[in-house]
């Protein structure tokens, strides 16, 4: 698998940092209340890895599903992704239920409630993916987003095992609400070093494997 | 009609296709219907020119980034309930479909478009609104049922420790008089675990001369539906003899059919003592334990009746002590109630077991002989019983000898009812006093 230095780690950071600020502010204006998103710490792993990462954190003898919002971008420079929203699903059930005013005691997400929860997710990688166009000079032009509700185990089933990803993680704060999310993208080889060449123009870095010559 | 068209018109979402510059290059059937407007009509027409104001600005902004960045959006039904005036085909344009827009770019003809893809989402809001409804209705049936399961515990404690607790035996038993519960108290008063006689009914346990009458009285009480209540003799594994008096009321099951009953068990032991005691008391003379006066004349009167039905004959003696008063002036109170004391016990051994002897008055007996033989047999007891009250009486320190007169009077000879033969008596007993007394001035004895 593609590795990364942690020189091209940090400039990805700072890539997403930027990006995943205007996603907050975004998702504040539509849900009308202060959101506060945290520093994302990325990571790069395979699929199968991230699926046991997922496993791991979740609380012990629980069988949480998580809630997937997915979209697929095609950059006109190159590469395509697929950029994915991740929450576990009783947290996102909230944040739409307390957005709509709404105390039904149902278990699992409705049609409607998945529907606004598409849009809310639309709206946060839009954002994410404009920034990272701009920073880029390019365009991106995304898919509807889709969302699925599945346990962790079979939530990567439709990617391929060779596909790196990019994991963001942040934290979102809304109100008496704490919901940890990822944002995660899904890349093929060929785009991975596409995108990452672009990150290392932007940020000026040198090229690949020069890095760690580095002192 | 073109195959695009013909494709358009057949799906049941709206159509809206854009161009570059936002105008409307064409939309289905399906926008027709509910825009209330034809496609001709539209094409060329910008969202505002086609729609009016009335278009949430929302929709304005996404179709600008679908040209401008090629991103896509969806607009749900929750954040943007009617996007766009929309009206149910056919119907009153008083209220808009309720909507969820999709809104996507695309290219055609080398350059970029907009397509708007808009769904009928009302059947799944009114679906929705009912299965929420019916979740809250959930929610609340479960609490109140939650709360009535701890009112149910509470109360259920409650009388399990009322049962635990009360001074009284608590049992419970199925038709077949098997007990299904016993409280303990009611375990101490039978002796006797619930294990040990869950199996039999409870009459079983009785003395056998009890079980018959008790489980008549149960079976009846089963099959009537009413109180069963029966007081009986109940011997304890300790040896120790009871009286016990069981209270019991049907239970029903929910078909209304006798389940069993419920009810309690007293040991009313002490009770029955106290009433035997009263009942002794109220019929015997404390002192010497014969009957009294009253119990007396009514044993009369029933003996009466009896053998003026079998023509039997019935015999009264009155028996009077002499010189009674003397022992009492001499030797004091106490040496008057032995004396009558022993007196009273020689007279009753003297007649038989059937016969009675009553304490009449101060020093005064009186017998009922009944089915008396012949008269040599009578002038044989009442001299037995001369006999018998003249030996010498053991008063501690010295002994002392009373004599007595006795007066006979005999059914039917005497009299047919219990005044003329009490009075007959008495007169005989007195003209006996009389002659004794005159006998002893003369000398003779």
């Amino acid at each position: 698998m593609r590795t990364f230095s942690e020189l091209e780690l940090d400039a990805l950071t700072e890539a997403f940092n930027l990006s995943l600020g205007e996603a907050a502010a975004a998702f504040s204006s539509i849900v009308r209340e202060e959101i506060e998103l945290s520093v994302p710490t990325i990571e790069v792993l395979s699929r199968d890895e991230l699926i046991q990462r997922l496993e791991n954190g979740r609380p012990a003898g629980t069988d949480e599903r998580l809630c997937r919002i997915n979209q697929h971008f095609n950059a006109a420079s190159g590469f395509q992704t697929d950029a994915l929203l991740l929450f576990p699903e009783h947290g996102s059930l909230e944040i739409v239920r307390r957005m709509l005013g709404d105390d039904t005691p149902i278990q699992h997400i409705t049609e409607l409630e998945q529907d606004a929860l598409a849009e809310i997710g639309n709206i946060v990688i839009n954002s994410c993916m404009s920034s990272l166009a701009n920073l880029f000079g390019t365009e991106m032009v995304g898919s509807l987003p889709r969302v699925q509700s599945r346990t962790a185990a079979s939530l990567l089933d439709d990617k391929d095992a060779s596909d790196v990803i990019l994991v963001a993680r942040i934290g979102m704060t809304m109100a008496a609400y704490n919901l940890s999310g990822f944002v995660l993208f899904i890349m093929n080889v060929p785009s991975i070093e596409s995108f990452m060449a672009q990150v290392s123009r932007l940020f000026k870095l040198p090229e690949h494997g020069a890095g760690q010559a580095l002192p | 009609m073109s195959f695009q068209s013909l494709l358009g018109d057949s799906v049941d979402i709206g159509l809206i296709l854009l161009d570059s510059s936002g105008r409307i290059r064409l939309w289905n059937h399906w926008i027709e219907q509910r825009a209330k407007c034809s496609a001709e009509q539209a094409s060329g027409l910008s969202l505002t020119e086609a729609f009016g104001e009335h278009i949430d600005p929302r929709v304005a902004l996404v179709v600008r980034e679908a040209i401008d960045f090629g991103w896509s959006a969806r607009l749900s039904h929750a954040l943007h309930p009617m996007p766009l005036p929309l009206f149910p085909p056919g119907g009153e344009c008083s209220e808009r479909t309720k909507q969820s827009v999709d809104i996507t770019p695309v290219d055609c003809d080398g350059t970029r478009h907009c397509l708007l893809q808009i769904r009928d989402v009302t059947e799944t809001v009114r679906r929705e609104a009912l299965l929420k409804h019916q979740a809250r209705q959930l929610r609340n049936d479960l609490q109140s049922l939650s709360r009535a399961q701890v009112e149910l515990q509470r109360s259920e404690m409650r009388f399990r420790e009322l049962a635990r607790q009360a001074p009284a035996g608590l049992f419970e038993a199925d038709s077949q008089a098997c007990c299904t519960f016993l409280n303990e108290r009611c375990e101490q008063v039978l002796g006797h675990s619930l294990e040990a006689v869950s199996g039999t009914p409870w009459t079983e346990l009785l003395p056998i001369g009890e079980q018959a009458r008790v489980r008549t009285s149960w079976r009846l009480a089963v099959e009537s539906a009413t109180r069963f209540a029966e007081e009986f003799r109940y011997t304890r594994r300790d040896g120790k003899q009871l009286w016990l008096r069981a209270e019991a009321g049907p239970l029903r099951d929910q078909r209304g059919s006798i389940s069993g009953f419920i009810g309690t068990m007293v040991d009313v032991t002490e009770f029955h003592e106290r009433a035997t005691r009263n009942e002794f008391r109220a019929n015997h003379d404390g002192l010497t334990a014969l009957l009294n006066r009253d119990r007396f004349e009514r044993h009369l009167r029933a003996a009466l009746s009896g053998a003026r039905e079998v023509n039997d004959r019935v015999a009264l003696l009155f028996i009077d002590l002499d010189q009674f008063k003397q022992i009492n002036d001499t030797h004091g109170h106490q040496a008057g109630d032995i004396v009558l004391k022993a007196i009273a016990g020689r007279v009753r051994r003297v007649v038989r077991s059937e016969d009675m002897v009553a304490r009449y008055g101060g020093d005064e007996f009186a017998v009922l002989l009944n089915g008396i033989g012949d008269e040599a047999t009578l002038r044989g007891i009442v001299a037995k019983i001369s006999q018998a009250v003249a030996l010498p009486i053991n008063l501690g320190s010295c002994h002392v000898r009373v004599g007595s007169s006795i007066g006979l009077a005999v059914y039917p000879d005497h009299g047919s009812d219990p005044d003329s033969l009490l009075t007959h008596a008495d007169k005989a007993m007195y003209s006996a006093k009389r002659s004794r007394c005159n006998k002893a001035i003369s000398g003779q004895v």
